[in-house]
């Protein structure tokens, strides 16, 4: 298997409505970033792997055959991937084999989602709608009729979590959500930068208990892009690379009652296992200068600190309680803002975490910078539950 | 566009995507009569929309009996003798087929939320309580709705039954749960 690097990035603003694009419009901004990044034309690239989640959102089924189009790719080969909220994080995994196998030199990972031009015409909002076009990726025959959302199937396994270990508690959750909006406060790209206190976000409307409003994600639109190269090529580019040194992906049973378990998500265990045993990580804390963990919800982030072995199974409130994963912490957590503060524009997201991840290894993130960071892990989910998880660990030449 | 083509517009594309035309003028009225540059985005009323008749294939009995019979099934693996609820016609673990399994239809909650935001098709209907449940005898948990006077008593460890609605129409939703 050969290396691989990151050696070009570009993420638009995420933004809850960027009515002036279309998603082809979207996606064209950020190839064009990555491609100046990288310091390459077009033509350089020698493929193209396409992570975007859901048709409804883009009004287009197999949408990427128009991007493709528009970014003027054509007749270079291409496949699209989708996997909920793992979708990012599946694209860069799916790029990684197209270059590692040997199959091409240079790949472009394109993530691309909208979302709110779904629209609700009875109360006159896109929130509804959009969560509308989410069910239909549920399970159509048993699940999906029951009225359980995105929300409802990842509050199933923190009640579950909370009812075995008694946490996280809703004010573990709340500290949470405070560090991620606050974080986005630095990041120029976020959607959700705000200051907010602890009983802001327990006094905000329940969203599907135990989650309230500010314990979610907002739906956001943008695009995330990086370009992947072999070793062989990789310094021809503008920029020195950051190296995927791991991967890990699982897909645990999404009918979630077949599960063995109701109180953690084993695909996210499993992939960063894998993960770490490629990268040779031995003890996550003390090599990971920086984790983008997939907090689509505050109780999926703590859940995620035990999955991703930060603790052991059931520590997750802790890490939050002690600041061990705020910016200025031990091992700090989605400095970005997170799907929380930066945003969740599905297909993109993966990859947005991944490039926050590049830009601190690159020491270019600005007032944001992590010190000497050299290590940093991206932890993508998706589906009911966290069906599907991709954890990827980056890791820039020592010098 | 002056106020009368909007309304002929309005009008057309309200009836091409089968919504009320006074929410279409309601979400539309504005942007499209005011003034704006040529470059403003412009936004048309739009859905996706696609008629079915789905089958159950090899779930069919387990809809059949709820919908004719107010009976519960599971399925029971011919090798492993687990048992299965949300039927399968096939083990996942063994691949060998199942046999059809009446069920008593009591059981657990092993986990929960109550919906307070959800879909449009379901926003009137919130708070809703959603729920794991171990059907006695089965190996498995199906998810399903909850019904009880007081949500905030909703809790992990229940002991619930089924409820069969009196209209059914041959969804999994023709069932419900309660506390027993």
């Amino acid at each position: 298997m050969r290396k691989v690097g990151v050696v070009g990035i570009g993420t638009t603003q995420f933004r809850s409505r960027w009515i002036e694009k279309t998603y082809f419009e979207l996606a064209f901004d950020a190839v064009k970033m990555a491609l100046d990044d990288a310091g390459i034309a077009k033509d350089k690239i020698d493929c193209v792997v396409y992570g975007i989640y859901n048709d409804f959102f883009e009004r287009q089924f197999q949408p990427d055959l128009f991007v493709h189009d528009y970014i003027g790719m054509a007749p270079k080969p291409a496949i699209r991937v989708s996997t909920g909220g793992a979708t990012g994080g599946s694209a860069i995994s799916a790029g990684f084999a197209q270059v590692a196998s040997g199959l091409y030199d240079v790949c472009l990972v394109v993530g691309v989602e909208k979302s709110a031009d779904c629209f609700d015409y009875e109360t006159g909002k896109s929130s509804p709608e959009v969560l509308k076009a989410i069910s239909y990726t549920a399970d159509m025959t048993y699940e999906q009729p029951t009225g359980r959302t995105a929300a409802g199937s990842f509050a199933l396994t923190t009640i579950a979590h909370l009812e075995k270990y008694g946490n996280p508690t809703e004010m573990q959750m709340a500290k949470v959500s405070v560090k991620n909006h606050r974080n986005a406060l630095l990041n120029p790209v976020a959607q959700s930068p705000i200051a907010l206190t602890v009983d802001d976000v327990m006094r905000s409307p329940m969203i599907a208990y135990p989650f309230k409003r500010f314990d979610n994600c907002l739906y956001s639109e943008g695009s995330a892009v990086l370009i992947l190269s072999s070793e062989d090529v990789a310094k021809t580019f503008k920029k020195p690379p950051v190296w995927i040194r791991g991967i890990g992906a699982a897909l645990d049973w999404a009918v979630i009652g077949n599960r063995k378990d109701l109180y953690s998500f084993e695909s996210s265990r499993i992939a960063a296992k894998k993960a770490y045993a490629m990268a040779g990580i031995k003890d996550p804390v003390d090599e990971i200068d920086l984790a983008e963990l997939h907090d689509a919800f505050t109780g999926t982030e703590i859940i995620a600190y035990e999955d991703c072995f930060f603790c052991k199974e059931g520590g997750g409130g802790r890490l939050i309680d002690e600041g061990i994963v705020e910016r200025g912490g031990r091992l700090p957590v989605n400095v970005s803002g997170g799907l929380i503060g930066c945003g969740h524009a599905v297909g993109a997201t993966g990859i947005m975490q991944a490039n926050e991840i590049v830009l601190h290894l690159r020491d270019e993130a600005g007032n944001r910078q992590i010190k000497n960071a050299k290590t940093g892990l991206v932890q993508s989910i998706g589906g009911p539950g966290a069906a599907w998880t991709v954890c990827l660990v980056l890791e820039r030449d020592r010098i | 566009m002056d106020k009368r083509t909007f309304l002929t517009w309005a009008d057309r594309n309200a009836r091409r995507i089968g919504v009320k035309k006074e929410l279409v003028i309601k979400a539309f009225e504005k942007d499209m009569t005011t003034q704006t540059g040529a470059d403003t985005p412009f936004e048309i009323p739009d859905t996706m929309h696609v008629n079915m008749r789905y089958s159950y294939g090899g779930q069919s009995r387990f809809f059949r009996e709820i919908l004719e019979n107010k009976r519960i099934m599971g399925t029971r693996c011919n090798q492993c003798d687990k048992v299965f609820c949300p039927p399968r016609a096939h083990c996942p673990h063994c691949y060998e087929k199942t046999a059809w399994t009446e069920l008593k239809g009591t059981g657990r909650v092993l986990s929960y939320t109550t919906v307070y935001f959800a879909t449009s098709s379901y926003i009137k209907q919130v708070p809703y309580i959603v729920a794991y449940i171990k059907l006695d005898g089965t190996d498995t948990a199906i998810l399903s709705n909850v019904e009880m006077k007081d949500i905030k008593r909703a809790r992990v460890g229940m002991q619930v039954k089924v409820v069969f609605r009196g209209q059914r129409d041959g969804r999994i939703t023709d069932i419900y749960f309660k506390e027993t």
